[in-house]
């Protein structure tokens, strides 16, 4: 039934599909034509990320609702980590981390929409690859602020616009040098939609008619409107998934390509398909006090977003199948290491919904990680804890490649010739609001060795003290409900003073 | 007449955004969308000049030539006054009386008592000026001293236009 609801589903699509104007708005998975030759020797690298993808709320992981059924199969073929987190809690700062190899407090993207520090526009994971065709794209403009900084480490950098339904690339085109202001003052004149006001008094109401039109075609199928990348930049998955898809079959092998998709970052917009799934499931999660940082929503508010949320990562799990499923019939997966991951993660709870928060508990920093080796066929879990940071000298290792000196993380198990550290100490920075070239005195950091996690907060205005510190045994309590500091102070003592000690090192440089 | 309201507007809030934009990037960039936005202005001011001048040619030719510019005027610039008040209720955040909003919600047909209740107030806004342009002296004189009267003023944002072309040509340099 669920094989016959997708086979409606593609011909509704390709139907609607049709009436674009947009020829590249047109789905054109069907026929799945066989890669190209691969270089002997030179494996393909492919790095997916979901934005905003918490492992707390995945199946995989344990999370009462079936979000990712089509993950929960792949991961029968792949290495699954149980403990990855993330670099860093929103999109600058952990995919900074992913792409550089780095924590937040070395390459100093930490401000929103922020940038690298000069050094690390050369420290990149695509200068790693330099021997590999290097191709990537994103719907995220905080992705592609960074990927702006690495261009001359890639071959192919596939503009944002490609995949919307209805693109004002031409802007771009046009003042091609100043393409940012170009847009920010594009946006201000026609982008009526978003304040309700713009520079135009006229212009704006004819080309709302238009981006209408464009999209119109598309609104039955996503009951909560469409899915955006902030305004009316309206994106379907399928169509970048695709794109993607028919856009790796051609390119030079050896490949690397860093594909980062919106979904399921705010809004939540999901596929007719899933719409209403987990509405009357009944199921209510972990009840949890009001953090101090709480944003003061309402239970039920909360509920909804999380429900909203979970109907989302349903469409997502989809369309990571249907990438999967093309690459293998383009025989592509038995060259192509295929990583799957996020670059945060998001929470529902504690009066907090999403993940612009101080609060760093598991919801928002762990994130899932999938290794799809070529050729495997078994599973294997890894529940040792691991970072951000490991993934660019793991790839690095698999394809053969030299590792440079400058990574912070290290090679993950079971690929690295020796067993990992399970007392290693991994960290996650916020410092979102802390100036970039100074030392840290307004963030969150957070250390798990083994079983323990530490949070520190330090510099807020909220807090009494200006300092405040939580323990939590992750295998005991996964949920942190019970803060043990004082129940286990020499842990967390211990755990505090390593963390003073290597922020008293990263701030060092900006004293 | 065309350039005048679009210009103002496109002004006024160019310059809130100011600050906006110099506190996230720089004061070249905050200087650089202004510069965009009058381009964009003067784009949208030829484009409405030209639906003028079409529009122009359904006017009768009983009217003399002072007359049908008058009358053209007048309808740009109401338009153009309608098109602020509409962005005005954002830019405000006015909403509708509360007594408005019950009646409304009671019609059974909001959106179409809306759009029905927006046409009666505007539809004599436009129509009441435009025949007295064509009618009266006294209302043809003054929109032709007024108009003459912006088209000095109007001047002055074309220099700034020419302004922004320039800035906008060095940043795409």
């Amino acid at each position: 039934m669920e094989k016959m609801n997708r086979l409606l589903d593609r011909r509704e699509f390709l139907k609607l599909s049709g009436l674009l104007s947009l020829s590249y708005a047109i789905p054109r998975f069907g026929m799945v034509p066989r890669a190209s030759q691969p270089t002997p020797g030179g494996q393909n690298v492919l790095l997916v990320v979901f934005d905003a993808l918490s492992a707390h709320q995945t199946s995989l992981y344990g999370y009462h609702r079936q979000t990712m059924p089509n993950l929960d199969q792949l991961a029968e073929r792949a290495i699954v980590y149980h403990n990855h987190f993330a670099g860093g809690n929103f999109t600058t700062p952990g995919t900074a981390s992913l792409l550089t190899g780095t924590l937040p407090w070395t390459h100093r993207a930490i401000n929103y929409n922020g940038t690298v520090d000069e050094p690390y526009v050369k420290k990149n994971i695509f200068r790693a690859f330099q021997n590999h065709y290097r191709i990537a794209y994103s719907h995220n403009p905080l992705v592609n602020t960074l990927l702006f900084q690495f261009t001359g480490d890639l071959d192919e950098f596939i503009p944002r616009e490609r995949f919307f339904l209805a693109s004002d690339g031409f802007i771009q085109t046009l003042f091609n040098a100043d393409e940012d202001i170009a847009t920010v003052s594009w946006a201000r004149t026609i982008k009526r939609k978003e304040e309700g006001y713009a520079y135009s008094l006229f212009l704006t109401h004819l080309y709302e008619q238009y981006r209408e039109g464009k999209v119109a075609n598309f609104k039955p199928l996503f009951p909560r409107g469409l899915p955006n990348a902030g305004g009316d930049n309206y994106f379907l998955l399928e169509q970048a998934i695709d794109g993607i898809g028919n856009r790796l079959v051609v390119v030079p092998q050896p490949f690397f390509g860093y594909f980062h998709f919106l979904p399921p970052h705010y809004p939540y917009k999901t596929h007719r398909d899933f719409y209403g799934k987990f509405e009357r499931d009944g199921w209510k999660p972990v009840d949890k006090p009001d953090d101090l940082f709480s944003q003061k929503k309402s239970t039920k508010t909360l509920l909804k977003w999380r429900i909203w949320y979970d109907e989302y990562l349903i469409y997502v799990d989809r369309e990571f199948r249907r990438l999967f499923d093309y690459l293998e019939g383009s025989g592509l997966l038995e060259n192509t290491w295929v990583v799957f991951t996020s670059d945060h993660g998001e929470m529902f709870e504690r009066g907090i919904s999403g993940h612009i928060t101080p609060v760093l508990h598991q919801p928002v920093i762990r994130v899932p990680l999938l290794i799809f080796e070529p050729g495997r066929e078994t599973r294997e879990d890894v529940y040792t804890p691991t970072s951000a940071i490991d993934l660019l000298p793991t790839l690095l290792q698999v394809t053969g490649q030299e590792i440079p000196d400058w990574v912070e993380g290290v090679v993950l198990p079971p690929i690295a010739p020796t067993s990992l550290d399970p007392e290693r100490s991994l960290y996650t920075v916020q410092a979102k609001h802390n100036e970039k070239y100074a030392p840290l005195t307004r963030a969150t950091t957070t250390i798990v060795k083994g079983r323990h996690k530490l949070l520190y907060f330090f510099g807020y205005d909220d807090l009494v003290g200006r300092e405040r510190i939580e323990l939590y045994d992750l295998e005991e309590d996964p949920e942190e409900l019970n803060d043990l500091y004082l129940a286990r102070k020499e842990i967390g003592a211990e755990l505090l003073e390593e963390l003073k000690a290597k922020l008293t090192e990263v701030n060092k440089p900006y004293l | 007449m065309c350039a005048f309201p679009l210009h103002v507007w496109t002004i006024i809030l160019a310059f809130r955004d100011f600050s906006w934009v110099t506190e996230r990037t720089s004061a070249w960039d905050a200087i650089g969308v202004i510069s965009y936005g009058m381009v964009f202005a003067l784009i949208e001011s030829l484009a409405v000049f030209l639906v003028a001048v079409l529009l122009g040619f359904m006017v009768s030719r009983k009217f003399d030539e002072g007359r049908r510019i008058a009358l053209l005027s007048v309808l740009v610039l109401i338009t153009a006054l309608w098109a602020m008040a509409s962005q005005v209720y954002f830019l405000w955040g006015i909403s509708l009386p509360e007594q408005m909003m019950r009646f409304l919600a009671q019609s059974g047909h909001p959106v179409r008592v809306l759009y029905a209740a927006s046409l009666a107030l505007v539809l004599p806004t436009v129509l009441i000026p435009a025949f007295l342009v064509l009618k009266s002296n006294k209302v043809f004189n003054f929109v032709r001293e007024l108009t003459e009267r912006l088209s000095l003023l109007t001047m002055f944002y074309l220099v700034l236009d020419v302004g922004g072309l320039v800035i906008v040509l060095i940043r795409n340099l």
